[in-house]
C-alpha cells in the first residue's frame, strides 16, 4: 500500500529525518512514534506531497484522492458550515454540488453530528470540529489515511470516544492508516505495527514492533491485554533511552 | 441583562435631555450670545427650514453621491492593488512606498490640489473620498493576504483543490472578511473626504453649506449641518454594522 524508502528530509541545513524506511500493508494500522523534532510530521507531509524530500522515495500506487490526511488542527474553513466543509473535497473531486451536500450530511450523521450540519466551525466544540474534519476526510473514501497527532488537542474522554470510533471505522472499511503520535498508549492500542524514531536532527527509524493484540479490537479494552503492558514497557524504555541520550556521542554521531 | 442596558440608555437619554434643557434655558436668559452659541430651539428651527423648504435635498444628494462614489471606487481599487501587490512582489515594491507615504500624510491636504485639477464639481470630492478609502483598503487587503492561514491552504490542497479553488474558497472569503472588518472606518473616511472637499470649494453639498454658514456667520445653520452629518454618518455606520454582522456571521 505504502512504501517509504531511504527518505531524507531537510529544511535547508541538517536533515531532520534521515534514511527512513517504513511500510504500511493493505488494511494495516501503523504508528510512528518518537521524540519531538524527530521529523514525524515531515514524513507524513512528504507522503502527501506537501514536503519535497531531499532524497528517497515514497511509493503507494495510489492516486492523490485515495490518500486522506487529518492534521492536529482541524483547519476547517471558518466561513463554511460543517456540511459545506465536508462537501468541499467531494466537490473538488468533481461531484455535483447537490450530491456532495447529501453525501456530506450522511457522513455527519454517521459521526453523530446530524443536528449540527448548518453550524459554523466557531460554534462547534473541539471534539465536534474534530469529527467534522474526520467526516471531511472519510467522505472521500480514502484507501490510506494519514493522521498527524489528530487527537492531541482533545480532552481525555472525548479523545477516547473519537479514537474508539475511528478505530472501528477504519477496521470495518479496511482503510490503511499511518498515525503519527507521541502517545505510546494510543500507538500500541490502535496499531498492528509501531515504528520508533530516534531523536532529531538526523532522526532515523530505530525499531519496529509488532503488536500482537488480536483484532477486532477496542482500543480502550486493548490496554488491558497482557501483550499491551509488555510492549508498552519495551517501547517506553527504548524511547526514554532516546530522549536521555541528549548530547551523548551516539546521538551526535 | 437587556433591562440593564435599557436602563443605561434611559439614563444617558435623561442626561442629554437635562443638558439640552439647561442650554435652552441659558439661551433664553440671554446668558449665551446667539451669534456664537444658538440655543437648541434655534438650531431646530434652522433644521426645520432646511427640510421645510426642501433646500437640503440637493446638498444631501451631492454629499451622498460623492461619499458613496469615492467609497465604491476606493474599495474596488484598494482590493485590486492590494491583491496585485500581495501576489506580485515587483508590484509590492512599486506600490508599498507610495501607499506608505499616502498613509502617513493627512490625505485631506490633497483637497485644494484636487479642486485645481478637477474643478469645483463632483469629481474632486469623489477623488478625495477615493484616496482616503483606497489607501486604507489597500493595506487591509495587502496585509491580510500575506497572513492567510497556511493551514487552510494546505487543507484545501490536500482535499484536492486547484489554484482556482484556493482563490475561491480561501483567498476571496479572507479578503471579504478583512474589507468588511474595516468597512465602518472606510465609510467614515468617505464622508470625511466628501465634506472636506466641499468645504474647500463647491457649489453644493453639506460641506458647502457649512462653508456658506461660516462666511455668513450663521451659527444656527452651522450647528444644524453638523447635527445632520452626525445623523447621516451614524445611520450609515449602523447599516455597515448590520451588513458586517450578517456577512461575517460565521466569525
Amino acid at each position: 500500500m505504502l512504501r517509504v524508502r531511504d527518505l531524507t528530509i531537510s529544511y535547508g541545513g541538517e536533515p531532520v529525518l534521515e534514511r527512513a524506511e517504513l511500510a504500511v500493508e493493505d488494511g494495516r494500522f501503523v504508528s510512528l512514534v518518537g521524540p519531538s523534532g524527530s521529523g514525524k510530521s515531515s514524513l507524513l507531509r512528504a507522503v502527501i506531497g506537501l514536503q519535497r524530500p531531499l532524497a528517497g522515495t515514497v511509493e503507494s500506487g495510489l492516486g492523490h484522492s485515495d490518500i486522506g490526511i487529518l492534521f492536529q488542527d482541524d483547519a476547517l474553513l471558518p466561513w463554511k458550515t460543517a456540511r459545506d466543509n465536508v462537501a468541499l473535497g467531494l466537490v473538488f473531486q468533481g461531484s455535483e454540488r447537490r450530491r456532495a451536500l447529501a453525501q456530506a450530511s450522511l457522513w455527519l450523521d454517521r459521526l453523530g453530528l446530524g443536528g449540527l450540519a448548518d453550524r459554523y466551525p466557531r460554534h462547534l466544540s473541539g471534539g465536534q470540529r474534530k469529527r467534522v474534519a474526520l467526516a471531511q476526510v472519510l467522505a472521500l473514501t480514502p484507501k490510506l489515511l494519514l493522521m498527524d497527532e489528530p487527537f492531541a488537542s482533545l480532552d481525555a474522554i472525548v479523545r477516547a470516544r473519537i479514537i474508539q470510533e475511528v478505530a472501528a471505522l477504519v477496521e470495518r472499511e479496511g482503510i490503511s492508516v499511518l498515525l503519527v503520535t507521541h502517545d505510546l498508549e494510543e500507538a500500541i492500542s490502535l496499531s498492528d505495527t509501531v515504528y520508533l524514531l530516534s531523536r532529531g536532527p538526523r532522526a532515523r527509524i530505530i525499531h519496529e514492533y509488532s503488536v500482537t493484540i488480536p483484532r477486532p479490537r477496542d482500543p480502550v479494552r486493548a490496554r488491558t491485554h497482557p501483550a499491551f503492558a509488555a510492549l508498552y514497557d519495551k517501547l517506553w524504555s527504548d524511547l526514554s533511552r532516546e530522549v536521555d541520550d541528549a548530547g551523548s556521542p551516539k546521538a551526535v554521531a | 441583562m437587556l433591562r440593564l442596558v435599557n436602563l443605561a440608555v434611559l439614563r444617558q437619554a435623561a442626561a442629554l435631555a437635562v443638558l439640552l434643557a439647561l442650554w435652552e434655558a441659558a439661551g433664553r436668559a440671554h446668558l449665551l450670545n446667539p451669534l456664537y452659541m444658538p440655543s437648541p430651539s434655534q438650531i431646530a428651527t434652522a433644521l426645520g427650514e432646511l427640510f421645510g423648504s426642501g433646500r437640503i435635498w440637493p446638498h444631501l444628494e451631492a454629499t451622498f453621491v460623492a461619499a458613496l462614489g469615492g467609497l465604491a471606487i476606493g474599495i474596488v481599487v484598494g482590493i485590486v492593488l492590494g491583491v496585485a501587490a500581495a501576489l506580485v512582489p515587483f508590484l509590492a515594491e512599486l506600490f508599498e512606498p507610495v501607499m506608505t507615504v499616502l498613509n502617513a500624510i493627512p490625505r485631506v491636504v490633497l483637497a485644494p490640489l484636487f479642486v485645481i485639477w478637477m474643478g469645483v464639481g463632483l469629481a474632486s470630492k469623489v477623488a478625495l473620498s477615493f484616496i482616503l478609502v483606497a489607501v486604507l483598503i489597500f493595506f487591509t487587503v495587502f496585509g491580510g493576504i500575506r497572513q492567510v492561514d497556511r493551514r487552510l491552504i494546505e487543507r484545501v490542497v490536500t482535499l484536492g483543490g486547484s489554484r482556482w479553488s484556493l482563490v475561491r474558497h480561501v483567498y476571496l472569503p479572507s479578503v471579504a472578511a478583512w474589507v468588511l472588518g474595516s468597512l465602518k472606518v472606510a465609510v467614515g473616511f468617505a464622508f470625511t473626504g466628501a465634506v472636506v472637499g466641499e468645504f474647500v470649494a463647491a457649489s453644493r453639498g453639506l460641506g458647502y453649506l457649512m462653508s456658506f454658514a461660516q462666511s455668513t456667520f450663521n451659527c444656527a445653520l452651522m450647528f444644524a449641518v453638523i447635527f445632520l452629518i452626525l445623523v447621516v454618518v451614524l445611520l450609515i455606520f449602523a447599516l455597515a454594522g448590520r451588513l458586517e454582522k450578517y456577512l461575517l456571521r460565521w466569525s
